[in-house]
């Protein structure tokens, strides 16, 4: 799913990672961890098409994102779900709206949204909620929105960044059980952390970064 | 199609949960386009009696008053005969008082003051337009002058004073029109801009989904015609009460007949500046939403 060939992004004088060789398999649940400033965010902005590389070439689901021009960007983004430490909803929107934004920028017709948009509010445990507001939700609900808007189109890779940077330990639990369901379901999964409480007890391969390299894989 | 139908329902919305902004870009567009017409109004008013001018040419001779009244009608009577001459009218010295009088009934003191013979008689000739370039103006301005008449008054100098004064207000208002175009796309893109911003997190999200960039621009576009509509209709809106309430009162103030009838805006010029303003609204949008799309992840 995920290869990368010695890749290398600096910012001026500063690299961020340093020639890393990686493998994802599809389906695969990785962690990619680290202390703070080893790079995570980084690969995972490298991933999503928010960077380029300074060197080396990465391929996501067989297409070479390391030189994507912009206007082929939407189309790779289609196909992954991202998650982010602040949830990133739009507050003038119910939850219902936020889920299903991921399907209307890709012209699905109303019915469908909202059927697709149902559906996955009872996977992320919030049946019945899509009429009401982000502000009115607690942080652990706010996430499982974010974590809907993933995957309503039903992506080959989803990518969190600190998924559960802002949630107390039961909300972060139930965050990562709704990412672990959504692996179990052929998607591969990305999550950044330095959660090692979290990455105890939801064991899965782990990516190590410590000054831009990738010292453990 | 679908996409279409969001696209819309983006637009209409962002319209009425950003009224204030939305407003004020459009009131930016609507005092821009107020001026240009302002301008446009003028200028269309100063072509209209110049054309007017060229069409009728006009001479006032002006009898000596020693001049009997029997030569003045054989004048008359002999210029009516000419070819070059369309019309040839007899004023006389209560005709022209009355008149001046009708249109400025405060100079009454000053006449009576001067005496019955203050404002001298005249002939009014108008020529017919074939006959009316500058130089047959002049040679048939220079053939009346004579014992007869005191004054031979013909406003062909004037005109071609005026014509130049014309082009050269025409070349003013280009470069004003410019400038005045150029500082509202940049208020307006302002103005958008501030939207943008406000709706920045909903536009990154948008970005981070897989929405185009024709997805994203597409609702500001529409955004901006309509600020572009509407400020067209508050400036044509703000002519007409120009027109009425300002122009419509000075023409009564200086009712001296000169002008004419000062009249509105016709509808090419209104199309025009519909056209400018949708132009401007569009135009000023995609700047701002083209800023951010570079910007955003």
């Amino acid at each position: 799913m995920i290869r990368m060939y010695h890749v290398h992004k600096r910012y001026g004088e500063i690299s961020a990672l340093r020639d890393i060789n990686l493998r994802v398999a599809k389906g695969e649940f990785c962690y990619i961890t680290g202390p703070s400033g080893a790079g995570k965010s980084t690969l995972l902005k490298l991933l999503y098409g928010a960077e380029q590389p300074s060197e080396g070439k990465m391929l996501v689901g067989g297409v070479d994102v390391s030189r994507l021009p912009p206007r082929r960007l939407p189309a790779m983004r289609r196909n992954m779900g991202i998650v982010f430490q602040d949830f990133k909803l739009i507050p003038s929107r119910n939850v219902g709206e936020n889920v299903g934004l991921a399907l209307e920028v890709i012209g699905t017709p109303r019915e469908v949204i909202d059927r697709r948009v149902a559906a996955v509010l009872a996977i992320v445990g919030l049946r019945g909620r899509g009429g009401e507001y982000p502000r009115t939700l607690s942080g652990g609900e706010q996430q499982r929105v974010a974590v809907a808007r993933a995957i309503v189109n039903d992506p080959s890779i989803v990518l969190a960044d600190e998924p559960t940077g802002n949630l107390d330990g039961a909300m972060a639990i139930e965050v990562m059980e709704i990412l672990q369901s959504i692996n179990l379901r052929g998607t591969t999964v990305l999550v950044a952390t330095h959660d090692a409480g979290l990455m105890e007890r939801f064991p899965f391969r782990r990516l190590r970064f410590e000054h831009g390299k990738l010292v453990q894989s | 199609m679908h996409s279409l139908r969001h696209i819309v329902r983006r637009a209409i919305r962002s319209l009425w949960e950003h009224l204030y902004l939305n407003v004020m870009a459009t009131l930016v567009i609507g005092a821009a386009l107020l001026l240009i017409g302002v301008y446009l109004t003028v200028q269309y008013n100063l072509n209209a009696i110049v054309d007017s001018w060229d069409r009728d040419v006009h001479l006032s001779a002006y009898f000596h008053e020693d001049v009997g009244l029997e030569r003045r009608f054989a004048l008359r009577d002999q210029f009516a005969q000419r070819r070059e001459v369309a019309t040839v009218r007899y004023v006389s010295e209560a005709d022209a008082r009355a008149w001046l009088m009708e249109r400025v009934p405060d100079i009454e003191p000053v006449l009576v003051e001067l005496g019955d013979n203050a404002l001298p008689a005249s002939l009014e000739l108008t020529l017919v337009s074939t006959e009316a370039s500058p130089e047959a103006i002049a040679a048939f301005a220079a053939e009346l002058q004579g014992p007869d008449f005191e004054t031979i008054d013909y406003g062909q100098e004037w005109v071609e004073r005026f014509n130049t004064f014309l082009s050269l207000l025409q070349l003013l208002g280009a470069v004003l029109g410019s400038l005045i175009g150029v500082a509202a796309l940049f208020l307006v893109a302002n103005t958008v801009h501030l939207i943008v911003y406000n709706r920045r997190a909903e536009l990154e999200v948008q970005k981070l989904v897989g929405a185009t960039a024709t997805y994203i621009t597409a609702p500001f576009l529409i955004e901006g015609a309509t600020h572009g509509l509407l400020g067209s209709v508050v400036a044509a809106l703000g002519l007409w009460a120009v027109h009425r309430g300002l122009v419509v009162r000075l023409q009564e103030a200086l009712q001296l007949g000169l002008a004419g009838e000062l009249s509105f805006l016709p509808a090419s010029y209104l199309l025009m500046l519909f056209v400018f303003g949708l132009t401007l609204g569009v135009v000023a949008s995609a700047m701002s939403v083209r800023r951010f799309l570079v910007q955003a992840p």
